[in-house]
């Protein structure tokens, strides 16, 4: 069952090659379908899901290569399940938008499955070789994508992503091979590495040199300030899609393995550098939000915008206790969706109208009010108000990284006001004050497949927003096995 | 002496002389049936290696002619390499009013002297043998006789490669003085006894010098991106392949069972050439607007992640056979691409990819595959490959070394997009596509479709490269 989740699209896209081009239909119908029962088998696991024990469950394995102890493992726990969970939501709203692409969309909707499986693989995989594999697998779509259907410096955009997300996974990747050197124990197998590095942790002084190749390395992708350069630009030249899963997804591939190989294994050597990456994310906060204010193109503010939200997951991160922890993988899935929703409706707008510029729209409400409402209630679930989910998340980052780093709390709290002003300084500039005549030919969404996307992220968005609890409860246990160990060296009772 | 331990030897002799004699005696010599003549007997020498129970391991002539299992690795993948050379040969002269027979008896040759040079016992043996290969290779790389370039790179390749076989023949010389045997063994037994004596050392120096020369290793790689350029792609695509691969035997052969200890005992030296390698190739290729220049400096590139394994000593020397294998089927379906454009192009400037994806999405999507498994992008063979060295490295006691292998893999990563770009995102010159004929088609498929076997069924190629190793 476990195992279908990446294969499905990945098939289905080879599958796609030998289907002639010029059949869009059935090449979209089956780029749906290969989002559509992914998705329906995630909400099958979450409702077999046992909550209460942070043991990986629908764990398959297949020997790969047992000479160097590889195999392909799968399995979930309550942190991936709430990722896959993510991915399920976004991956199926971005190819309902994906299916709107008309040049060599055969190419596009290739890309996009191999895209697709390939996440739903880092994030139900339990083998850091296997887990590497997909997570370099990631890469290779979003090259051709970027340059292909993107915008304007499309070439330069792709080029920028590509090699700083590589040259971090291969950092990534050295520090995990010298993890598995160091541990002796000639096995990839996360399960099996995560126990016996519990009962028996690497000496201080090891765990300290290493974990900064992993931090750093995977905080490539989460975009931590000063890596993050790759990331407005790269977003802003991608196509919707790409745009949704990056930001709404492949960036939660970051946090996600730094909680699980960083903490999970080395919880000793974060806790050294966790000041440092308190520091960093809240310089992220700040900075961003600061560039994301100057910004005159949407796209580039948004980007910022989810570079400055990274900078919360860091703060939760590097508070290591439960309530933080949980926090962030809340917000992980609140911001991903809420990224890939705002994204989505840039899109939507920016094919019509061609141009991104704030400056240059005004009073569309009136012509696009459901564009509209969606994007006044992303903004508001960005912005952190109550009803949403993130509000939910960054209150228990807020309250669990309190008493051990006041002054990043407090510059994050005030990162809050400031996403509220560019946020809604965009929203008033867009969609009120005085109508620009220029965009009478703007279409609504009008039909039910093209609400659908908004539909479904929103809904989402607002159903934990209301119900954090059941995104919590399934991954409480998982989250306390993680910070256990990590408190211990904090010293500090959440 | 059991004969069929030389069976290889004598599938590639009998194949040249089938060719030969065609050449002499048949009438009009068909520019249709030799090439294919070439193919099916390049594909039975290959076939030969597959008989069961053979082929067999021993030794002939007094020790001058080892047949162990390294040795028959080697033959392996001489034999496989050979196919796809000589279907690249067939492409280059396809369409050509030129005489080609010549071509295709120096590529036997050439084949012929890999055999005996990764099976020498002595060290005269092994210079006659890298002597047949070199030369042939001069011979090839000046057969356009009426491109400049051409010429250029056979002189520059002839003055510095004779350079090399005169350091190999001193540092035989060298040796010889002190052990008085050509043996290989012999070598040993004496330098194990007497490891500080300064002439077998400065000989056994002359002769990895020589050796660097050939697998393009700093600072012996000058030659390198001029006669790549200059020369016949097939050419370039056998130096980059069989040549490589050929020196990487004998420094196995040297380093690993002659004298160990030279390799443990300076590690320093071996870690700097390694370093060097790899910095020249992957910053080399940067800026390369030549497709076979860019070649040229990739495989130094690899020669240094070669080079790494070669240091990282016994735990490194499975991941260079495997590594060898990933990056001959890589390497040779990309130039397969590459005769394919260039012919149509008239020039093997980066310019005659402009669009391809268009043109023939075909070869731009085999091309595509193949720079992405040179470049070390799971899950092709090339991945795991770098994989294997950089592990090999860290189990060595050499991150260091490994960490600056693993951040090249992204600067390489740049060039070789580089090229996925020119394919992909720049407009074509002309919409007219590309034809691909339906053999080149087919061995395209099989190629790519190997790149990504070698990768997944990695431990089928591991298991075989621990029984040679053990050995």
């Amino acid at each position: 069952m476990i195992f279908a989740l990446p294969w499905i699209p990945l098939l289905a896209a080879f599958f796609l090659l030998f289907i002639p081009a010029n059949r869009t239909q059935t090449l979209k119908q089956i780029a749906l379908a290969a989002c559509a029962v992914p998705f329906l088998i995630v909400l099958y696991l979450i409702s077999q899901f046992k909550t209460g024990t942070a043991d990986f469950q629908f764990v398959e394995k297949i020997e790969w290569m047992p000479a160097l102890g590889i195999s392909y493992q799968a399995g979930v726990d309550g942190i991936s399940i709430v990722l896959c969970l993510l991915h399920a939501i976004v991956s199926l709203a971005g190819v309902l938008i994906s299916n709107r692409v008309t040049e060599r969309i055969k190419e596009y909707l290739f890309f996009y499955l191999i895209l697709a499986g390939s996440i739903y693989g880092v994030f139900t995989t339990l083998d850091l070789f296997v887990i590497y594999l997909f997570y370099e697998l990631t890469l290779i779509p979003l090259y051709p994508m970027i340059g292909i259907w993107g915008s304007k410096n499309k070439e330069y955009g792709a080029m920028k992503l590509t090699i700083f997300i590589t040259t971090g996974a291969v950092c990534g990747l050295f520090g995990m091979l010298l993890l598995y050197e160091k541990a002796g124990l000639q096995s990839f197998d996360l399960i099996y590495l995560t126990q016996t590095l519990r009962t028996q942790p690497f000496e201080e002084s090891f765990q300290r040199f290493l974990s900064p190749f992993l931090l750093l390395g995977f905080g490539v992708i989460a975009s931590l300030v000063p890596l993050h350069s790759w990331s407005p630009i790269g977003y802003a030249v991608a196509p919707t899609s790409v745009s949704m899963l990056h930001a709404g997804v492949l960036k939660k591939m970051g946090p996600y393995l730094m909680l699980r190989f960083a903490l999970g294994l080395l919880p000793a050597g974060v806790h050294y550098w966790s000041p440092y990456l308190a520091a960093l994310g809240a310089a992220g906060i700040l900075y961003a939000g600061y560039a994301a204010i100057r910004q005159k193109d949407l796209k580039y503010m948004v980007g910022f915008s989810s570079v400055s939200h990274m900078g919360y997951v860091m703060l939760g991160l590097a508070a290591m206790n439960s309530t933080a922890l949980s926090g962030m993988v809340l917000l992980m899935f609140s911001h991903g969706v809420m990224a890939a929703c705002t994204f989505a409706l840039i899109g939507f707008i920016y094919d019509q109208a061609h141009t991104r510029g704030i400056q240059d729209f005004g009073g569309l409400a009136k012509k696009i009010p459901f564009i509209s409402i969606c994007y006044i209630l992303a903004c508001l679930a960005s912005a952190g108000v109550p009803g949403f989910s993130n509000f939910a998340s960054e209150i228990l980052i807020f309250i669990g990284s309190w008493r051990q780093y006041p002054v990043p709390v407090g510059a994050a709290v005030f990162g809050v006001l400031i996403t509220a002003i560019y946020l809604f300084r965009s929203v008033q500039s867009i969609f009120f004050g005085p109508f620009n005549p220029r965009w009478n030919q703007l279409k609504d969404a009008v039909s039910l497949e093209e609400k659908l996307p908004f539909i479904l992220m929103l809904g989402a968005l607002i159903l934990f927003g209301f119900w954090p609890h059941g995104l919590l409860h399934l991954m409480q246990a998982s989250i306390d096995a993680i910070a256990q160990p990590a408190v211990s060296f904090s010293g500090v009772t959440p | 002496m059991n004969p069929m331990i030389l069976l290889p030897e004598w599938a590639a002799f009998f194949s040249f002389l089938y060719l030969f004699l065609t050449v002499l005696y048949s009438k009009k010599s068909s520019a249709v049936t030799f090439p294919n003549t070439a193919l099916i007997l390049s594909a039975v020498v290959a076939a030969a290696l597959w008989i069961p129970g053979l082929p067999q391991t021993g030794s002939a002539f007094g020790g001058q002619f080892l047949a162990d299992p390294l040795a028959i690795f080697f033959k392996f993948l001489f034999a496989l390499s050979f196919i796809p050379i000589i279907q690249i040969t067939r492409e280059y002269f396809r369409n050509r009013e030129e005489r080609q027979e010549e071509f295709y008896l120096l590529l036997f040759l050439i084949l012929i002297g890999l055999f005996f040079l990764v099976s020498a016992g002595d060290f005269i043996v092994m210079f006659i043998a890298l002597e047949i290969v070199t030369l042939s290779f001069y011979v090839l790389t000046a057969h356009p006789k009426t491109d400049a370039k051409s010429i250029e790179a056979a002189l520059k390749y002839l003055v510095l490669g004779s350079l090399a076989s005169a350091f190999f023949i001193f540092g035989t010389a060298l040796v010889f003085s002190q052990t008085g045997s050509l043996n290989l063994m012999d070598t040993l037994i004496v330098y194990v006894f007497n490891p500080e004596n300064l002439l077998v050392n400065l000989g056994l120096a002359l002769i990895l010098s020589a050796i660097c020369f050939k697998i393009a290793a700093f600072p012996f790689q000058l030659w390198v991106p001029d006669v790549y350029e200059g020369a016949p792609t097939p050419v370039t695509a056998a130096l980059s392949v069989v040549s490589k691969s050929a020196g990487f035997a004998l420094l196995i052969r040297i380093l690993f069972y002659v004298v160990p200890s030279v390799r443990i005992q300076h590690p320093i030296f071996f870690i700097a050439l390694t370093i060097m390698t790899l910095l020249y190739g992957n910053l080399g290729a940067l800026r390369q607007t030549n497709i076979k220049r860019l070649f040229a400096y990739s495989s130094i590139g690899h020669a240094g992640y070669l080079l790494m394994a070669v240091t990282s000593g016994d735990f490194g020397l499975p991941a260079l056979l495997y590594y060898l294998i990933a990056y001959g089927v890589t390497n040779l379906t990309a130039f397969l691409v590459i005769i394919i454009v260039e012919k149509h192009h008239g020039s093997s400037q980066l310019e005659a990819f402009r669009g391809l994806a268009v043109r023939s999405p075909f070869l731009a999507g085999i091309f595509f595959m193949a720079l992405l498994s040179l470049a070390g992008v799971p899950p092709l063979a090339g991945f795991f490959a770098k994989f294997l060295v950089l592990l090999g490295a860290i189990k060595a006691g050499l991150p260091g070394l490994a960490l600056i292998g693993a951040l090249l893999v992204a600067v390489s990563l740049y060039y070789y997009l580089g090229v996925v770009r020119t394919m992909y995102f720049e407009e074509p010159d002309s919409k007219s596509p590309v034809p691909v004929n339906t053999d080149s088609r087919v061995f395209l498929t099989l190629l790519a479709a190997a790149i990504v076997f070698t990768g997944l069924a990695q431990p089928v190629f591991m298991n075989w490269i621990h029984k040679i190793v053990r050995s």
